[in-house]
């Protein structure tokens, strides 16, 4: 398994790469937000030591094909190459990539490369986008207004004429980086006699990188492989072949040479992609009671300057309309979406990447409790399904079967007294301290059920059936090969369990294979979207099991038995009661080789299963925060937080653990202290970890988590976990922080709470 | 920036040389000529943590440590904490805690702990907590890397961790 590796320190991260003659490559990138470029000199550079050569955008014209977004139809897709041409467009906009025998040469001389520039004003804010004097970054646009659509589910017109109350706020998401642990890398292993690239990556999605690095290098596909080892993190950042990917080969195969690229800390949080930059206004239909009777929504996302080739930032709006109603009786919504373009970097996936909805739902359920009078729990009562409504369609489409939203805040509401909390709460105020208590409610597609992926329409991540193939080798080891791409969620430990029960071995005697195209399955997207706990799960069980269904047909055969008297037990494949007849794995694999065998039965033991999409597919929890706000300083101190969630049955609670604490970290650091930062100059102000701040073991708190396990729906019902605990806490933190800001009459509309910004919202700062 | 010098210095206890450009920082050199690829490089501007090693005993950003300025001193990285058939209590602890996912800040957080053993063996949670501000982690939220050392504090009873090649822990 993955973990003694990691623990000796033996792990193979992208930058521990090693292949003969390798070269070493740094971009030389914009300083400036947005120029016309009348030339890039690299005459120094290329005359700098060690430097191999020297490559800008004119110099790859012929080498690559355009990089371009091949849907939605409705969104302006411009076109653009690996390194800028007539414009630059963002900092950290690579204008040439500088090969060289050391990083630090290669770095020295990309210092060398001059911009000959011509700056046009800045696009720094969606105002800035939204603004038709200001120039389009995009020529072939002419606007940097690229998408507009507008939907309406149910009767949005009637929910409003018929509400006792309309709520309407506008609330902001600021930008985030993803920020892994180790940044974007590569190592572009080209050999020139045979064509061959061998591209080593740390990469979510494998085969779609191969597929882009064949069509966009135009180089035959059967030559290019695409192989990951261990990966540091990513959280969707790593997930889409970039124009540096791009860039690095196309100099492998111009130099006939192995290059590597090895991303730092800098260009990770400038050029490596950024998320959540959105503005919701919302008007919300409420009865007397504070029901929410619908919604009208008009959503604008900030997408940076370059698209991403896969994944259009119009998916992001799309989920948030489709999810936004979650397992509430929220059934009228208008919505209408907008994605624009800025002078920064690419907005990216980043861990629950729609967590928009649950956000600006759940702030709004409080602010709507506020004004009926009742506590956010009773609000949430009067709004949500109950569970013997169940199945049904959301309003937006896709069907909720097996939702247990409720009984999380049930059993939330069990475990926390708030009551008790109200009093301390009062008496605390009187002392001048301020406490609050915040609760979120949400549903998850962890993957989501069938009809999902209709709902989410063209142009979202293929959600298809994941391959799994089990293969029996010569000395009884178990080989597993997935398409899933781990990089942290321990799939090599839950997926060899799953085989193991299967086979009735041992762990050690299961091998899981990922991340190398030439032998696992191809699925154009490999680890993300939950598509593990489910789909990749549930191939794994059907491929062992269908092995294990082999060895005992093969032994029946040979022992003239009949099959439903053999078992696989201990590693043996034996005669049920008869132990001593049969035969280990190892024999059995040597068996399908030389023996005779039933025609059902493969030479070498292998089986492939496809397990598709199930019915149900939803994760969902209740997060409850509970903070004390000091006004004179302005910093949150969160006292205790507490997930009831529902995953369905685990297959390893340490990693499930894992998963939401993690993911609540991060939701936390996006409240109280990250912020990818642009000044109004479109200049980036956080381009290292002294200025993005991720927090430390000092400032993330104990994370107490109560598991429903609700029974499985089907044979195989384990749902995903990971996007949850970054979806739930901005919600429950930021609800919490406003209650206990109450006596101040703040209402938190933004999603970045600093201590400066605290202090403003209370009047302590103007 | 082409001036070089030879560097000598012990590596998880074997005696070594480099020659080195002056400016080659100590992870450079323990990743690219003396194969310690446990160090791991996050930020590069000493911030994370990752690449923490013991210099001297000390620990430090490998980073931000000049390959030069470790001439003639002794450093441990996680290669060398425990014998090469053998585990250190902390790395088994860290196991039984599920204390990491990707693994790429393990190595750091793995030698910052045991400097902070040697220190106080004796350290209750809020002290681990401080003890590992330092270090960065994207994907635990930290409670399982605390949890870990609280178990290899509470294993070891107060004594200070095995020192470096000496521990041999059965997995």
């Amino acid at each position: 398994m993955e973990d003694d590796r990691l623990l000796a320190g033996r792990g193979h991260f992208i930058a521990d790469v090693r292949v003969p003659g390798l070269l070493h490559a740094a971009f030389a990138r914009s300083p400036y937000p947005h120029a016309r470029l009348r030339g890039v000199d690299v005459r120094a550079a290329r005359a700098a030591p060690g430097v191999a050569a020297v490559f800008t955008a004119a110099d790859l014209r012929d080498r690559t094909v355009e990089m371009r977004l091949g849907a939605p139809p409705q969104l302006a897709r411009p076109g653009f190459g690996p390194l800028a041409a007539e414009k630059v467009r963002f900092v950290g906009d690579p204008v040439a990539i500088v090969v060289a025998e050391s990083r630090a040469l290669a770095e020295d001389a990309a210092e060398l490369v001059e911009l000959d520039d011509d700056p046009l004003d800045p696009i720094a804010t969606i105002a800035d986008a939204l603004d038709p004097t200001r120039p389009a970054l995009f020529d072939e646009v002419g606007s940097n207004v690229l998408y507009r659509e507008h939907r309406t589910h149910g009767d949005p017109t009637g929910a409003f004429a018929a509400a006792h109350d309309v709520v309407s706020l506008t609330f902001r998401q600021h930008r985030q980086a993803n920020a892994p642990l180790e940044g974007r890398g590569a190592v572009a292993e080209f050999s020139p006699e045979t064509g061959e690239l061998m591209y080593h990556a740390a990469h979510q999605n494998p085969h779609a990188l191969r597929f882009a690095l064949a069509t966009l290098l135009n180089h035959p596909a059967d030559l290019v492989t695409v192989r990951c080892g261990d990966i540091g993190g990513s959280f969707g950042q790593k997930a889409y072949p970039s124009r540096e990917d791009i860039a690095l080969g196309a100099a492998a195969i111009a130099l006939g040479r192995s290059v590597a690229w090895i991303e730092d800390r800098s260009e990770n949080l400038l050029a490596a992609g950024q998320a959540r930059d959105e503005i919701l206004d919302v008007d919300a239909a409420v009865t007397a009671d504070g029901v929410v009777l619908g919604l009208r929504v008009r959503m604008t996302l900030d997408q940076g300057a370059y698209q991403l080739t896969t994944l259009p930032p119009t998916v992001v709006p799309t989920i948030v309309r489709v999810l936004l109603p979650g397992p509430y009786r929220i059934e009228h919504l208008d919505f209408d979406a907008t994605v624009v373009a800025t002078n920064k970097a690419t907005y990216v996936a980043y861990r629950g990447p729609w967590e928009a909805e649950t956000w600006v739902r759940e702030r709004l359920l409080d602010v709507v409790a506020r004004r009926v009078g009742v506590e956010p729990i009773e609000v949430r009562r009067r709004n949500l399904y109950d569970t013997t409504d169940f199945p049904r369609r959301l309003v937006t489409g896709p069907t909720m079967a097996s939702v247990t939203a409720r009984e999380t805040l049930e059993r939330a509401a069990e475990l926390v007294d708030v009551a008790a909390f109200r009093v301390e709460q009062r008496a605390a105020r009187d002392h001048g301290r301020y406490l609050g208590f915040g609760v979120a409610t949400f549903i998850e597609p962890a993957p989501g059920p069938p009809d999902y992926r209709a709902a989410i329409g063209a142009g979202a991540a293929p959600r298809s059936a994941q391959r799994a193939v089990a293969h029996l080798d010569a000395d009884g080891t178990v080989v597993v090969t997935t398409s899933q791409s781990p990089h942290g969620q321990g799939h090599e430990t839950t997926l060899a369990q799953l085989a193991a029960d299967a086979l009735d071995v041992d762990l050690t005697q299961v091998r899981v294979v990922h991340g190398d195209t030439r032998h696992t399955p191809f699925n154009l997207v490999g680890t993300g979207g939950s598509r593990a706990a489910t789909l990749a799960s549930g191939a794994v069980l059907g491929a062992t099991r269908e092995l294990a269904d082999q060895a005992r047909r093969l032994v029946a055969h040979h022992l003239e038995a009949d099959p439903a008297d053999v078992e696989v037990r201990a590693g043996r494949v034996q005669v049920r009661g008869t132990p001593g007849a049969g035969m280990t794995l190892a024999e059995v694999a040597a068996a399908s080789t030389t023996q005779p065998r039933p025609p059902e039965v493969h030479s070498a033991l292998t089986s492939s299963f496809d397990f598709g999409i199930p019915d149900g597919g939803w994760s969902q929890a209740t997060h409850c925060c509970w903070v004390e706000v000091d006004v004179e300083t302005g910093l949150v101190r969160i006292s205790r937080y507490l997930v009831v969630e529902d995953c369905g049955e685990m297959i390893n609670p340490a990693i499930v653990e894992g998963q939401v604490r993690g993911g609540v970290a991060q939701g936390i650091a996006g409240v109280l202290y990250e912020w990818a930062a642009y000044g109004d100059d479109a200049q980036p102000l956080a381009a290292s970890f002294v200025d993005y701040l991720l927090p430390t073991a000092s400032e993330i708190p104990p994370i107490e988590i109560e598991h429903l396990e609700s029974p499985p729906q089907g044979p195989i019902d384990f749902r995903g976990v990971g996007e949850g605990g970054a979806i739930g806490a901005p919600a429950a933190l930021t609800n919490a922080i406003e209650d206990a800001l109450a006596p101040f009459g703040v209402v938190v509309t933004e999603q970045y709470l600093p201590p400066a910004r605290i202090l403003e919202l209370i009047g302590v700062l103007a | 920036m082409t001036d070089r010098r030879v560097v000598a210095l012990t590596v998880n206890g074997e005696d070594r040389h480099a020659d080195l450009e002056d400016r080659t920082t100590l992870a450079d050199a323990l990743r690219d000529e003396l194969g310690c690829t446990s160090v791991h490089l996050g930020c590069e501007q000493g911030a994370c943590g990752a690449c923490t090693v013991l210099l001297d005993g000390a620990p430090v950003r490998s980073c931000v440590v000049l390959a030069a300025q470790a001439d003639t001193c002794s450093v441990v990285t996680l290669e060398g904490l425990a014998p090469p058939d053998g585990w250190h209590p902390i790395q088994v602890a860290f196991r039984d805690a599920h204390s990491f996912q990707c693994g790429f800040c393990t190595p750091g957080f793995v030698l910052t702990t045991y400097a902070a053993l040697v220190d106080q063996p004796q350290l209750n949670e809020a002290e681990i907590r401080a003890a590992l501000s330092g270090n960065l982690c994207r994907c635990t939220g930290y409670q399982s890397i605390v949890d870990g050392v609280a178990l290899v504090v509470e294993r070891l009873q107060g004594a200070p961790p095995p020192p470096p090649g000496a521990a041999v822990v059965d997995p």
